[in-house]
């Protein structure tokens, strides 16, 4: 058995460093040392003195690990955490490799991993989370769940895995009554984080949740929230913080009031969803830590982290920042459109068949683009056809990458603004590579 | 909105909106109404998402759209309630484009994976099995009447047409039985497809035959019948459909 694991180390360390070298598949040495010893990652993380943090949804995953994470570390705890994207079985197990002793131990206090929602049945059983903080259940992946209510069944067995805490968005259609449609536990403590109506609602496409269905039990928007985003001002919120719940028997612990903190956090850009991501990493945090929670702790935690890349990230080219668009699903694409200052001079898309039906760019508000210099990857000519019903100018079609790529940046600087680059995740990918960016799966400064 | 109503105006019911529209498929309404604007025939859309009863009298074109089977259960006695008008509408020659769940329900009968058996509005002479590996994935028919029709399948059941016409034969995708044989249904002024999204985006030729079909019953023109922005959208679409075509992929 120690052996083995050993073995599923080494090789899966050898494979990781190749992988590095060529710039890329960081989650094929996880898979290696899976195959080599597959219990090494139920293992490795039961040891984890407190426990496992699993944080999912359709959207924000890697924005709220990473700020959770960040949270944690700065009250004193050491932290594992999987890399963005790294989110599914080998991704984690792949993580681990680079932490883990040779004979497989890690020295981390606390595990806060970013769990696939596709994937959380099986992770959720793998991991067995004290915590699951849920963000939401977005119009995602269609091809890949096909309907929003079987994410929602998915979501629900990684709430029910919860044995300490379970945090939920009550401004989300499906999650506000999420811990009735699930079976209780005695110990876990359910909490929810939000925002006050007026930001709610003013978000020029709300919080953008799927539409649910017959069966509704309670409005979003209803439950009481621990953290709520109470003011928003460009890439600032603040957050009003219920004190942490006190221990049982302690003198105050029937007050009338809960006490409130109010604090202000750096967002990793403008926009409401993020404050949800940091209200929701806030609310999690005071849930794991209870009596230990100190909210001026997420303050100083959220001012001193990088940007995940992929959302409002920008890149240097010879020079010239470009900022760079994810349209990860029809969600994040609306919220980084809205979230755009005015109509970029120069825009870029690229979509390939990562996203492969593309159909939802029918739902999508594109009123915060006046045109569209160049469009490449293989849907190109389907974004190409929704532009022109939109009336949105487009300049070229081309549908191969590095010809259409180099045509774009050869542009000269924008006059205000910089470059935009609106790309799906594959294509981000790609382009990074083209541009002589090595680190493809690393991803959001720790 | 408001003010007197525009009468040689094409009037487009779009039926229940808001339940089954999950993929995009509003899309086939602005589509619709884009190209009949653009050739200088006005355009009103009137919607129903159910509620108090409305008369449908008055529209040229019906298209409904998919939707998960969650909202296919709810929408499922709105649609039997209209079942009667719409049948009406159909036997008059009012062209209908029904995609996916709304095909489904305008059908005569929908089986459950339980078993549980549906009426359905009677509209066209089709039933739907629920059930079977589902499909998704890149979508190509040859449609006798109209050359390659190409988008994108989703879908988790079988439909049975009996021995009417279809939308085309299925060059890459499976159709509507496990076989993959012909796909949807097309007779008359009723068309009913799996085909999800804006299929009408990928095929700006299945949406001039449908407004040709309402024009016609009508006897509205065209005043610019071939508008430069059009036929820039047609050439892109072929490309995309020349795209799709040469490579298809499925899960
Ligand atoms: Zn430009």
């Amino acid at each position: 058995m120690a052996l083995r694991t050993t073995a599923a180390v080494l090789v899966g360390r050898a494979v990781r460093v190749a992988a590095r070298l060529r710039g890329g598949g960081s989650a094929i040495p996880g898979n290696i040392a899976l195959k080599i010893d597959p219990g090494f990652l139920e293992r490795t993380i039961a040891r984890i003195p407190d426990g496992v943090v699993a944080v999912s949804g359709s959207n924000g995953k890697s924005t709220t690990t990473n700020m959770l994470a960040a949270i944690i570390r700065a009250h004193g705890l050491k932290v594992f955490t999987n890399p963005s994207g790294g989110n599914l079985p080998q991704g984690i197990a792949s993580a681990l490799l680079s932490e883990v002793s040779t004979s497989g131990r890690l020295d981390s206090d606390i595990a806060i991993l970013e769990v696939d929602e596709g994937y959380g049945t099986r992770l959720a059983e793998l991991l067995k989370p004290r915590t699951v903080l849920l963000l939401n259940i977005q119009i995602d992946q269609l091809n890949r769940y096909h309907e929003p209510d079987r994410v929602a069944v998915m979501l629900g067995r990684v709430a029910a895995a919860s044995t300490d805490g379970l945090i939920l968005n009550r401004e989300d259609n499906f999650l506000v009554d999420l811990d009735t449609r699930i079976p209780g536990r005695p110990g876990r403590a359910v909490s929810f984080f939000g925002g006050v109506p007026s930001l709610v609602d003013g978000a020029s496409h709300g919080v953008a949740s799927a539409d649910r269905f017959g069966d509704v039990g309670a409005e979003p928007g209803s439950r009481p929230a621990a953290v709520e985003v109470i003011a928003l001002d460009g890439a600032r919120a603040t957050l009003s913080i219920e004190a942490a719940a006190l221990p049982a028997g302690s003198p105050v612990a029937d007050a009338p009031a809960a006490q409130r903190t109010e604090i202000q956090v750096k967002l990793p850009a403008r926009g409401m969803h993020y404050a949800l991501d940091a209200a929701g990493a806030a609310a999690a945090a005071r849930s794991v830590l209870g009596d230990r929670f100190r909210p001026e702790l997420v303050s100083q935690a959220l001012d001193s982290l990088e940007t995940v890349y992929g959302r409002g990230e920008l890149l240097e080219v010879d020079g010239e920042q470009i900022e760079i668009i994810m349209m990860k699903n029809p969600a994040s694409l609306q919220l980084n459109l809205d979230s755009l200052e005015s109509a970029p001079e120069q825009v870029f898309l690229a979509v390939d068949e990562g996203t492969p039906d593309p159909a939802w760019i029918y739902d999508i508000d594109f009123s915060a683009l006046d045109h569209v210099d160049g469009i490449t990857g293989s849907k190109a000519w389907q974004f190409a056809v929704r532009f022109g019903y939109l009336d949105i100018p487009v300049g070229s079609v081309d549908l191969d990458v590095r010809k259409a790529l180099k045509e774009f940046l050869a542009r000269p600087k924008p006059a205000t603004g910089h470059k935009v680059m609106i790309l799906n995740y594959e294509q981000m990918m790609l382009i990074r590579k083209i541009l002589g960016f090595k680190e493809l799966e690393g991803g959001g400064a720790a | 909105m408001s003010g007197t109503p525009v009468t040689d105006a094409l009037r487009i019911l779009h039926l229940f909106p808001r339940l089954l529209g999950l993929n995009g498929e509003s899309g086939n309404v602005e589509i619709l109404r884009l190209r009949a604007e653009w050739r200088g025939l006005p355009v009103e859309i009137t919607t129903y998402d159910g509620g108090a009863p409305q008369s449908f009298d008055d529209a040229d074109l019906v298209f409904i759209g998919s939707g998960p089977v969650s909202a296919e259960l709810l929408a499922h006695p709105l649609v039997v309630a209209i079942a009667p008008e719409l049948k009406a509408l159909a036997a008059d020659g009012r062209p209908f484009l029904a995609i996916g769940a709304g095909f489904q329900l305008l059908g005569e009968r929908i089986t459950l994976e339980g078993g549980e058996v549906l009426e359905g509005a009677g509209v066209f002479p089709v039933t739907t099995r629920h059930g079977g590996t589902r499909v998704v994935g890149d979508f190509v028919l040859e449609s006798p009447r109209l050359g390659p029709v190409v988008g994108f399948e989703n879908r988790g059941s079988f439909v049975d047409v009996g021995p009417h016409g279809t939308l085309g034969r299925v060059v890459y995708g499976r159709g509507n039985t496990e076989t993959p044989g012909e796909e949807g249904f097309w007779e008359d002024n009723l068309l009913g497809t799996h085909m999800h999204g804006p299929i009408l985006a990928n095929n700006p030729i299945l949406a001039d035959s449908l407004l040709d079909t309402a024009r016609a019953r009508r006897g509205l023109e065209y005043t610019t019948p071939d508008p430069g922005e059009l036929r820039t959208i047609d050439e892109r679409a072929r490309h995309a459909r020349g795209t799709i075509a040469a490579a298809p992929l499925s899960e």
